[in-house]
């Protein structure tokens, strides 16, 4: 296989960058770690006219805590320095396992989780988690700047709601409370190293009287990781008993609507959401009541 | 056991230094000044006649420099079974009809890529479009439409074996079962995907450079396709980055490469994609597997019948020898008096089947190894014992086909036990592990002459030197499984001298001795062995004659090549450097240089093999029992491969075998819609990956085989059939799922738990 042709472009700044990304237009796409882009480019998917790299940018690189703030992942930051972050593997243990669980030790090291987001492939492993989380992703362009949740950000496979010009800078993550716990499975046909064939992210606040609050979210069984909504209420309010968390894997099971490919039937990614959606609940729950 | 000084070592490999510095030149990464980028175009459709092919927007676009198809080269067809020309079933090109997708059309040479790619599209073709036929029920049907025209019904090749009397040895069996079997193609997977560079020499002959397991048979049936006499092709074989048997034939690109280099006069280079590879590329064979099998109430073994019908895809490719090498197989490892067997070869349109490491051993074994222990469990005997009962010995004959020479069976069977604690595991398992048996035997290479060569089926050359180097050439093709290194070892050995005082020239059809057969069939270190040695005796000959002549020694006194030294004996006073007994040869013949040629092939050995292989192994597993996923906990391998020549190859081959295995088990198959395969890359076709690896432990049973050079025979490839059945025997002990489909995945062991309950 052989690249295409295209312009090249390292800025060193942000402004730069976004000055370059208004410039070139819509021919032009962001580098990151490039295993996904250059992947694409390879086998003449995509022909960017022009390829702007971002790791020359001391400014996104950054990974930042702060017990009120929460977390904050800059654009740049690799899989693997979120994976072995000492505050990330201390207060967001599932967003250090999603990232180390991702593809192998090449690819973590050049990879990165923002770059794994803005691909918006519908089994992307470092989605789910950070949906769980509330997470949110920060956007700026030449012309200024916003916020998005990042339950509104994927639009479909490989689509996402960046204009053009924009660049996704950062991933905000808020603080952790306590009674909260968070829980990342997946399942996949090989394996060690592997795309997920079903991924599920729960994260869940235990009170006195039960579970006060529960986010659910499925990947790689809908066009977009999908909220599993009807679970979520079967938890919602209740102690989770095996008997709880077990209704709630059926009922995410019957929500998610996955198809068969090359990866997995239909029929066996509908079971595993059940199985994984239990599995992360029950591990949610032990972490939140630890907290 | 024979004391040895370098054999049996772990001496580093020839290349091992330039492949971790990158520096070992593969064909791809050679360029020779003018040279052209070739690209071939494929069938889209599965099974279609060629109404029209126009090729004219391609010849116009600037920068090409040859368009071909079926029209413009010479109607030869080729094929590797040349004793029976009807084998031959292959064109280079497409004459007049497409059989799967994929299959060759026609072939563009540019000045670069980018233009043979562009020229490729611009080629317009006409099909009309056939039926296409994906399974073999389908294609043996009455009246299905034959995809080669000579061969209506589609059964290519038909292979029957009978020996005592079957149908008297069910009468007498107090246990019969029958269970039918479906195993399914598999990738090669090799990490240097095909690639040819071929040159027209100053004097018009062809050089070809190219990825191959199998130089000779490329030389001879390139120059039959090409009009030219053998010797005026010459085939280099540069590094290769494994083969597996999937690069043991004549292949269109090699051609296309040297018929579009004589067109042009520039060098012409094809390099195939990975989605070729996956989309097109030769594979396992799929096979049905009927078998039939009787025992006594106390585990004998009375008769099988086995019954197999291969889905070859759209051309017999090496498909002849699996269907006949199914037929050994079936009656290996085991004592079956009575055996009876049909093997049928049949067309399909699907990408076509063929040689791949084992050539039909690993699924004729899962069928045998899996009714096994199903028959030991019906009768409620130890798989173990139940194997030990009935294994084959030395002396074992297998009428007409075989007389078993050394034979480490039993021991394996008893030392992987023993080193997997097999009696007490059994028993006492965690909910969910489960522990599991398959065993194995393999040809030390062929012995039927299907190729129909004239030469010798292995040869080498050895030049001695008077600065006490020796130089030794030979066809044997090293494709990463080590042979080069092995053959230094082994003429080391014999010489007295050490590694760094051999140089070695291999795989060159122009300068390296008549002939080889290639690489394949586990047959390079019996038989290229055996031709090096033979060759280093003649050598030897001479130096002991000179020696005895200087010494005046009397007749009471042996020689021996020891040390770099050569001597009488056991006497090292008297030994003279082994360098200046060399230049006594010559000195003694007016200058003429030293060299001895030897060779080998296989005499009164049957109809198979020269001596066989044999192994057993176990594997530990635990089956999550709500997702169905299998993780290979530890397996324990025991095998007889008579004296081991370098003990970390042999292990590489373990390794290696155990990575295939684990996948043919459980994770890698083609996922195929008519006729088209869908996982065309390493992301969906799941190929276990290092992390997958279990860890493994391993004995070497001793033996000393007395045709095999310095008691060696086989290793490269018995080893990857008991990985299937061992880790299906063990998810079986751990859920009650008995696959009888592979691969065994998630899904069926879950479909199958469900339906227990
Ligand atoms: C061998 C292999 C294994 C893999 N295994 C996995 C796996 O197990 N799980 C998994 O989820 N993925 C896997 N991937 C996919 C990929 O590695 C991940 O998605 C990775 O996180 C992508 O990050 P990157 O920095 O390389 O992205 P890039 O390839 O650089 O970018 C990806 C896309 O995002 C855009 N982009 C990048 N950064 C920004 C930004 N800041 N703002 C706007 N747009 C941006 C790019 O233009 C591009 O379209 C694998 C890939 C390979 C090659």
């Amino acid at each position: 296989m052989t690249l295409p042709k295209f312009e090249y472009f390292a800025p060193e700044s942000l402004d730069e960058a976004q000055q370059l990304l208004l410039d070139q237009g819509v021919g032009a796409h962001l580098l990151a770690g490039g295993t996904d882009l250059l992947v694409k480019m390879n086998h003449g998917l995509l022909k960017p006219a022009s390829v702007i790299a971002l790791k020359h940018i001391k400014e996104l690189e950054a990974i930042t805590y702060d017990p009120k703030e929460g977390l904050k992942i800059g654009a740049t930051a690799l899989l693997a320095d979120v994976a072995a972050h000492a505050d990330i593997r201390k207060h967001y243990p599932a967003i250090a396992a999603g990232a180390h669980e991702t593809a192998n030790v090449q690819i973590r090291n050049m990879g990165t989780v923002a770059g794994n987001l803005c691909n918006a492939a519908p089994s992307a492993d470092n989605a789910p988690t950070l949906l769980a989380m509330d997470a949110e992703v920060e956007i700026k362009s030449a012309t200024g700047e916003r916020r998005l949740p990042l339950d509104q950000f994927f639009k479909g496979p490989g689509q996402n709601a960046l204009a053009s010009g924009e660049i996704l800078t950062a991933i905000h993550v808020p603080a952790p409370g306590s009674g909260e716990g968070v829980s990342y499975q997946h399942i996949s046909a090989r394996g060690k190293v592997d795309i997920s064939a079903v991924c599920v992210g729960v994260m869940v606040h235990m009170a006195e009287n039960g579970c006060d609050d529960v986010r659910i979210f499925l990947g790689a069984v809908a066009p977009v990781p999908m909220r599993a909504a009807k679970a979520e209420a079967l938890v919602r309010g209740k102690q989770l008993t095996e008997e709880t968390i077990e209704a709630a894997g059926i009922a995410a099971m019957e929500e998610s609507q996955p198809i068969t490919d090359v990866r997995s039937s239909a029929d066996y990614r509908k079971k595993m959401v059940a199985v994984l959606t239990r599995r992360a609940l029950a591990e949610a729950r032990d972490r939140a009541l630890k907290r | 056991m024979e004391q040895f000084s370098i054999v049996g070592k772990d001496v580093p490999r020839n290349d091992a230094v330039a492949k971790a510095r990158g520096a070992a030149v593969y064909t791809d990464d050679m360029t020779l000044p003018g040279m052209l980028f070739g690209k071939i175009l494929r069938s889209p459709v599965p099974h279609a006649r060629i109404i029209n092919i126009d090729t004219s927007k391609a010849k116009a676009l600037p920068g090409v420099k040859s368009v071909i198809t079926g029209k413009d080269i010479p109607k030869v067809k080729y094929g590797n079974w040349r004793l029976f020309a009807d084998t031959q079933d292959e064109y280079a090109l497409a004459m007049d009809k497409v059989r799967f997708i994929g299959d060759e059309v026609a072939a563009v040479a540019a000045v670069d890529k980018e233009t043979a790619q562009e020229a490729v599209e611009l080629i317009d073709v006409e099909y009309e479009e056939l039926e296409g036929l994906y399974d073999v029920d389908a294609t043996t049907k009455e009246g299905a439409p034959a995809i080669h025209d000579y061969c209506p019904g589609n059964v290519s090749v038909n292979r029957k074996i009978e020996y005592g009397d079957v149908e008297k040895g069910f009468g007498e069996s107090d246990y019969i079962r029958e269970d039918t079997f479906e195993v399914h193609a598999v990738s090669h997977a090799y990490l240097e995907p095909c690639s040819a560079l071929a040159q027209l020499d100053l004097d018009g002959r062809i050089t070809l450079w190219t990825s191959t397991q199998v130089p000779y048979i490329v030389q001879c049936l390139l120059a039959s396709t090409l009009g030219m006499r053998e010797n005026d092709v010459r085939v280099v074989k540069p590094f290769v980055g494994g083969g597996f048997g999937g690069k043991m034939e004549l292949r269109t690109w090699e051609f296309c490469a040297a018929f579009m280099s004589k067109q042009t006069g520039r060098p012409v280079k094809f390099t195939l994609s990975r989605e070729e590879e996956f989309l097109t590329g030769r594979r396992r064979h799929p096979m049905t597997l009927h078998s039939k099998v009787g025992f006594k109430k106390d585990g004998t073994l009375v008769a099988k019948d086995l019954r197999i019908v291969l889905d070859g895809g759209a051309y017999n490719a090496m498909g002849p020898t699996a269907t006949f090498l199914c037929g050994n197989f079936g009656a290996m490892l085991y004592r079956y008096p009575n055996y009876r067997f049909h093997g049928q070869h049949a067309y399909t349109n699907k990408p076509p089947a063929s040689a791949m490491r084992g050539f039909g051993a690993p699924q004729s074994l899962y069928a045998s190894e899996i009714q096994m222990n199903m028959a030991a469990e019906a009768l409620g005997i130890d798989p173990v014992e139940m194997r030990l009962k009935n294994a084959q010995v030395s002396g074992d004959k297998i009428p007409d086909v075989a007389t078993i020479s050394s034979c480490g069976f039993k021991e394996s069977i008893e030392a992987v036990a023993r080193m997997s604690d097999w009696k007490r595991r059994r028993k006492e398992l965690k909910p969910g592990q489960g522990i599991g048996i398959g065993c194995y035997s393999f040809i030390s290479g062929g012995v039927f002459n299907w190729f129909n060569t004239q030469y010798p089926f292995s040869a080498a050359e050895v030049r001695a030197f008077s600065d006490g180097t020796v130089h030794l050439l030979s066809m044997a093709s090293d494709i990463g499984q080590g042979c080069d290194t092995a053959m230094k070892q082994m003429l080391a050995e014999e010489l007295g001298l050490q590694m760094k005082d051999i140089r070695i020239t291999t795989a060159d059809t122009a300068t390296t001795p008549q002939a080889d057969l290639g690489a394949w069939g586990s047959r390079v270190t019996l038989m290229v062995g055996n031709a090096v040695l033979d060759a280093a005796r003649k050598i030897k000959e001479q130096l002991f004659g000179a020696l005895s002549a200087r010494l005046n020694a009397n007749v009471v006194y042996e020689m021996e090549c020891k040390n770099g030294m050569v001597q009488p004996k056991g006497r090292p006073k008297k030994a003279i450097p082994f360098g200046d007994v060399v230049a006594m040869v010559q000195k003694s013949k007016r200058g003429e240089p030293l060299i001895a040629h030897g060779y080998y092939t296989p005499r009164d050995k049957g109809l198979v093999t020269p001596a066989f292989g044999f192994g057993a192994q176990i594997a530990l597993v635990e089956v999550d029992r709500e997702t169905g996923k299998v993780e290979v906990e530890q397996m324990w391998t025991a095998h007889d491969c008579g004296t081991v020549i370098n003990p970390k190859g042999v292990e590489g081959q373990l390794a290696g075998s155990i990575q295939m295995g684990l996948g043919y088990a459980l994770s890698e198959q083609f996922v195929m819609q008519d006729g088209k395969t869908l996982n065309t890359n390493f992301l969906d076709y799941k190929m276990p990956t290092a992390m997958d690896m279990p860890p493994s432990a391993v004995e070497h049973i001793d033996t000393y085989e007395p045709e095999g050079p310095l008691g060696a025979k086989e290793c490269g490839e018995g080893l990857a059939s008991p990985t299937a059945p061992a880790i299906s025997d063990a998810v079986y002990h751990a859920t009650g799922y008995r696959c009888k489909d592979l691969p065994i995945t998630p899904e069926k062991i879950l479909n199958s738990m469900e339906e227990g309950a």
